[in-house]
């Protein structure tokens, strides 16, 4: 029967994708189904108000191995809109269950309504530049990130489990080591004021007098992707904008960030935006509240003994 | 010896796209293309793959005014590229563009490796290399990190958010990597010449064999505003930065964010 199908491979974003199906079915009128895979943990999803939950249960474990029968689900109920977690897993299988159902996807979107007989969705287009919104023929699916929704509450309705057989064996492809990627433990979406460098600092020896400013503000350090990914000087965890950490600060302030679109759109929600940076036309200025134009490494120095005095 | 196909997107530049004040819309007037950022780590990857393994490394994409961009793509070292230019592209989403590459493949394939970046620069969907290796009938791997090629297997490690994992194909697949897979090489001066007397040659959308309803999107764009920033915009720049700073710190204060003293 046409429903909202909700599937992620993550647990608590499924939880997540319940509160948006259900917002959904108000206006759309059609059950919610939840899907689950393999070993995913039931815990507190049946007692959700979905209205149905399936198991998925096939001899490999890869979450991506049910793409297909996520597909054949789809096909068979006649889902009208799908819904999937937003996570590298998610949205690989979400995008393989739409080229199979002939359907449209919207990636990362904000916002889900059902609008005159389609999907009208909202996402980020450029990096973050601007806001698209789209509308999407039935069936129409979404990719849906982390945090986007609140978790689905319990309900005092207890939802039979359907399990289903899927043939999910994959003859081309075997799975090998995993590893868990060890992080520092930082969360720094929770942090209320984030210090952030950019590849304005030049040596990584520097990144103590970062240091000493954030302490003398008492925030975390945040930086641009450059100084993550390609000079590893900080954790992946720790780069802010539209490919890593989304945060919402009380203070964000940006040293040696150029603020381009994509840094932006990470934490341009912040409360007050404050930036240092030699370049008087760097794009930062635009997004933020204070700045000083001037060096750096003459700023901030005298930034920190002022703080202290 | 693999035959590489890479799939590269010929986007607007975002660095030169102006947000108009007045109902906040897009100007892309000033704005020039390029080829999306990530997809030249896939085809440095491409590269790579064949300067260790031997083989070929075609390029294929889907636009407009993609003539532009034949050079570019051969004097990164791709042997010939292959064009689709329809002002379909224009509104095309996920779903027609995939339709497009994959009916494109079926006629200049096959290939041992189809190689895509993981998304592009412009509107990020991340799904051509998922969708394409689900019209193809191939393993498709996404959010790749680092490939070894041997024979007729590949491994592939992925990164995930909390792990990585290595997946081992055989035969072909499509693969959408990450840019940091590689740095991407700036071309030399004997590759850019060189490129001129590369091969491309332009596919008809026409002879695709493409129905209407397989060209017709299902994603349509209502409205496209440009994110507005309303900050105070309140910028220092005296000579002397003693008194610069005394003055950010005094904003600060204001704001109450100043440390608290214990
Ligand atoms: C698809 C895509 C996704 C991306 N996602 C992200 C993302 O999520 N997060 C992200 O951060 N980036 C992202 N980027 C990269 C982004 O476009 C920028 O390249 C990056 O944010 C720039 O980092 P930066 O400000 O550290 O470096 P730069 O742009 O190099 O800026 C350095 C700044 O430091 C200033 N400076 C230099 N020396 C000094 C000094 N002595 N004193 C004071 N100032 C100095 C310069 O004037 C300059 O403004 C993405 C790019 C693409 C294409």
């Amino acid at each position: 029967m046409p429903g909202i199908l909700i599937y992620s491979d993550n647990i608590t974003l499924t939880k997540q994708l319940i509160t948006a199906g259900l917002l959904l079915k108000e206006k759309m009128n059609q059950p919610v189904y939840v899907i689950l895979t393999g070993e995913q943990d039931l815990t507190g999803i049946a007692n959700t108000a979905a209205d149905e939950v399936f198991v998925l249960k096939g001899s490999n474990p890869w979450p991506e191995s049910y793409a297909d029968a996520i597909a054949n689900f789809a096909s068979t109920e006649q889902i009208s809109a799908g819904l999937f977690g937003g996570t590298p897993r998610g949205k690989d299988i979400a995008a393989k269950v739409a080229a199979k159902l002939g359907a449209g996807l919207v990636t990362e979107a904000q916002s889900v309504e059902f609008d005159d007989g389609c999907l009208l969705t909202t996402r980020l287009l450029y990096g973050g530049l601007a806001v698209a919104t789209e509308e999407v023929k039935l069936p129409a699916l979404a990719t849906i990130a982390p945090k986007t929704f609140e978790e689905a509450g319990s309900s005092d309705k207890q939802t039979e489990v359907i399990t289903i057989e899927a043939a999910n064996e994959l003859n081309q492809i075997t799975i090998g080591e995993t590893c868990p990627v060890v992080r520092e433990g930082v969360e720094l979406s929770a942090a209320n004021r984030i210090v952030s460098v950019g590849r304005g600092v030049g040596k990584k020896e520097d990144l103590s007098m970062i240091g000493e400013l954030a302490q003398a503000f008492d925030a975390e350090i945040g930086c641009t992707r450059g100084i993550a990914e390609d000079y590893h000087w900080l954790p992946v965890e720790r780069y802010i904008g539209i490919s890593g950490q989304k945060v919402k600060p009380d203070m964000y302030f940006g040293v040696g960030v150029s603020g381009q679109v994509q840094h932006l759109a990470g934490m341009r929600e912040s409360k007050v935006i404050v930036a240092i940076d030699m370049n008087e036309n760097a794009p930062i200025f635009e997004a933020a509240d204070y700045g000083i134009v001037g060096d750096l490494y003459e700023v901030v120095p005298l930034l920190i003994e002022a703080l202290k005095s | 010896m693999p035959r590489i196909l890479v799939c590269y997107k010929w986007v607007l530049d975002e660095q030169d796209i102006k947000i108009v004040s007045l109902g906040l819309s897009l100007d892309v007037s000033r704005a020039k293309y390029k080829i999306s950022d990530y997809d030249k780590n896939a085809i440095e990857e491409a590269v790579r793959i064949v300067e260790k393994n031997g083989g070929s490394v075609e390029a294929i994409s889907f636009g407009t005014s993609l003539k532009q961009s034949f050079k570019d793509v051969l004097s990164r070292g791709v042997d010939k590229v292959y064009a689709i230019d329809s002002s379909i592209a224009e509104n095309a989403d996920a779903y027609v563009t995939a339709n497009v590459l994959a009916a494109a493949i079926r006629k200049i394939g096959p290939y041992d490796l189809i190689l895509c970046a993981d998304g592009s620069s412009d509107v990020y969907n991340q799904q051509i290399g998922s969708r394409l290796s689900a019209l193809l009938g191939l393993p498709g791997i996404t959010s790749v990190s680092q490939i070894n090629c041997e024979g007729d297997r590949i491994s592939a490690t992925r990164k995930l958010g909390d792990c990585t994992e290595v997946v081992h194909i055989k035969g072909q697949a499509v693969i959408s990597v990450l840019p940091e897979i590689n740095s991407v090489r700036i071309p030399t001066m004997k590759q850019v010449l060189a490129a001129a007397k590369k091969p491309s040659e332009e596919i008809k959308i026409d002879a695709l064999g493409l129905s209407d309803a397989e060209l017709l999107p299902k994603v349509t764009k209502v409205s496209v505003k440009g994110f507005v920033m309303n900050r105070k915009n309140i910028v220092f720049k005296d000579a002397n930065q003693k008194d610069n700073v005394s003055k950010l710190v005094a904003s600060l204060a204001k704001e109450g964010l100043l440390k608290e003293r214990g």
